[in-house]
């Protein structure tokens, strides 16, 4: 059987977000900008991974920043370091920690989806060999990453892996699948470059970047669609799943 | 009909000294009894840092070791790496050719690219090159085993002229073959010559209409080795039993696991945005079979699981789709115990096989 995350559930309960229910609506948002980067890290980072989820071979993570320029809430930035995982069959990103630019998308973002967001600036530049992003909270960059060098490429060459959240749901800990649509409109790859990255930060002081893999920006029509499945954290996905519609 | 064995050689945690040994012992048995009753040909894939999924990363060694147990099988490359960070083609084309002496003229070289960032990270390979470097090296293979001397000047590699020794021991040379996972691959097999060598499980339908078009299209190809390997070979599961449901029962979980352990692997694609690798190929295939509607019980009629009726049944629908050989994963993480994968082998070659000799040879 493949190995599973390790995570102590009790030491991080008192902290997770909490969703108000789960009829969450959906959020369409058209012409949001995408910045990914992937980068594989050292050994060790099972233990921030909940029991029910696989870590990837080899272990890596993503940082997705995402402009979304009108919501409910108002125009705002989301940043997320994700640890990639499987749950199950399916390849999952398990958000670490998250940073948003206002405080409506913040308490959103938590009682919607349980994203672990805290306020912060994030900065999108476009320079002519780079698409850069940077994060900032409390006065300190606790994220600097650029995908440099863009090459154009196909947008059904680029693969979004949905994500989950951990966050309490009736007062019970559940790992909430947040599995956005994208129609991309026109795509880019190019090198990874992380210039700065403050793991304590992003809720994963035991994440060491080891080896670059891709970057990429990309402007599409997504959503912040409506709960699907919730997952128990504690016992493989298999037998913990349960459908919400 | 033909039909073989296709050896992932999966070990399952924990990893102790004896596991990995355990295995290979295991698969040589199973080999040894599939010479006995008749298979055709036993595959071994070129997998690397596959944890569980596949400990096989030198199959020309198993390989060969199949062939000292064995008089009349063949052995086959499923694939090797055609990637110059894994595989120099000078290497390739002389361990084929000492195999080829070593088995008394019974070597099939499959040819492939690697589709996982797992492997091809780890020999530092660059995905947008795969299918460029396994181009350039199929082309070189034939006329490097069967040149007196040879020199080459390409994009991937380069050589002077020297004797490529020994020679291979099949004339004019192995027949060759390409992994073919994502559709379209069987035309770039077809285009060349070379045989379409199946790791998908597709349904009926989608794979009548694949091979169709193969079969027109190498019609017209210019093959890169000294004859046309107009074959189609798929991968499928074997389990047989003689109560129906126990058979489907356990080669179900066979089945299942080895698709939840494959898709454990991370594809170029999930982390590598590239047109190299334009579709997800067979993991979220895999996916669908261990998750979705054909993962029931009952499911899967293309799976060779069951009784022999049954198995037999799904054998006849793929020859009558045009596949020319079916080679079976008989085991996965040897979830199944030894002597019930030799008494499947042993029911198999009793009662199914006799219903295909002498039909296509």
């Amino acid at each position: 059987m493949p190995l599973f995350g390790e995570l102590e559930l009790d030491a991080v309960a008192p902290a997770l977000p909490r969703l108000r229910d789960l009829d969450t609506e959906a959020w369409e948002i058209p012409k949001a900008e995408i910045v990914q980067v992937a980068y594989e890290v050292a050994d060790g980072t099972r233990t921030l991974l909940p029991r029910a989820l696989h870590p990837a071979i080899p272990e890596y993570v993503t940082f997705l920043v995402t402009r979304y320029p009108e919501s409910p809430v108002g125009p705002f930035d989301l940043a997320q370091l994700r640890l990639m995982a499987r749950a199950g069959v399916h390849p999952r990103g398990y958000v670490l920690g998250a940073v948003a630019s206002t405080d409506a998308a913040v308490a959103a973002l938590r009682e919607r989806w349980g994203y672990p967001v805290v306020r912060g600036e994030i900065a999108f530049r476009r320079y002519h060999d780079r698409v850069a992003s940077t994060v900032r909270r409390g006065g300190e960059t606790i994220l600097d990453i650029a995908v440099v060098d863009p090459e154009v490429i196909a947008g059904g060459d680029l693969q979004y892996i949905h994500a989950v959240t951990l966050a309490r749901v009736d007062g019970a800990a559940q790992l909430v699948q947040v599995d956005p649509h994208y129609t991309v409109h026109r795509a880019a790859r190019g090198r990874a470059q992380v210039g700065r990255f403050d793991a304590a930060a992003w809720n994963a002081a035991a994440v060491r970047l080891t080896t670059p893999i891709s970057a990429s920006a990309s402007t599409c029509d997504t959503d912040l669609p409506r709960i699907r499945f919730v997952m128990d954290p504690q016992i493989p996905v298999v037998s913990g799943t349960k459908k919400v519609r | 009909m033909k039909f073989g064995l296709f050896y992932e050689l999966s070990v399952p945690r924990p990893w102790t000294r004896e596991s990995e040994r355990t295995v290979y012992e295991n698969a040589l048995e199973q080999v040894k009894l599939a010479d006995e009753l008749g298979f055709d040909q036993v595959w071994a894939v070129e997998h690397h840092f596959l944890e569980e999924y596949s400990h096989c990363p030198a199959p020309e060694l198993f390989l060969t070791a199949c062939a000292m147990v064995t008089t009349r099988i063949r052995v086959g490359f499923g694939i090797v790496v055609c990637v110059p960070q894994f595989n120099h083609p000078i290497k390739i084309a002389e361990r084929t050719a000492v195999l080829d002496i070593l088995s008394g003229g019974r070597v099939e070289v499959g040819t492939g690219r690697s589709a996982t960032w797992t492997e091809l990270a780890g020999f530092n390979a660059d995905p947008d090159d795969t299918k460029k470097s396994w181009d350039e090296f199929v082309r070189c293979l034939p006329k490097m085993w069967t040149s007196d001397k040879y020199e080459f000047e390409g994009e991937f590699w380069s050589m002077p002229r020297r004797t490529i020794l020994p020679k291979v021991y099949q004339r004019p040379h192995p027949p060759m073959w390409v992994a073919v996972t994502s559709p379209g691959t069987e035309l770039d097999a077809a285009d060349r010559g070379l045989g379409s060598l199946g790791l998908t499980f597709g349904q009926f339908a989608e794979q009548e209409k694949r091979i169709a078009e193969y079969r027109r299209r190498i019609q017209l190809c210019e093959p890169v080795g000294e004859f046309v390997n107009d074959q189609v070979s798929t991968v499928n599961f074997l389990y047989c039993h003689e109560d129906e449901a126990t058979g489907l029962k356990t080669g179900r979980r066979m089945a299942d696991y080895f698709n939840y352990l494959a898709t454990q692997l991370i594809s170029v694609r999930e982390t590598y945005p590239s047109k190299s690798y334009p579709s997800l190929g067979l993991l979220p295939q895999l996916r669908r079979q261990a998750t979705g509607p054909d993962s029931g019980e009952q499911a899967g009629e293309g799976l060779c699981l069951g009784g022999p009726e049954r198995v037999t049944r799904a054998l006849k629908r793929w020859e009558s789709v045009g596949v020319d050989r079916v080679n079976f994963l008989v085991n996965t993480a040897e979830m199944i115990p030894q002597t019930e994968v030799l008494a499947s082998l042993r029911l198999f070659g009793r009662e199914v096989m006799p219903a295909f000799n002498g039909r296509k040879d």
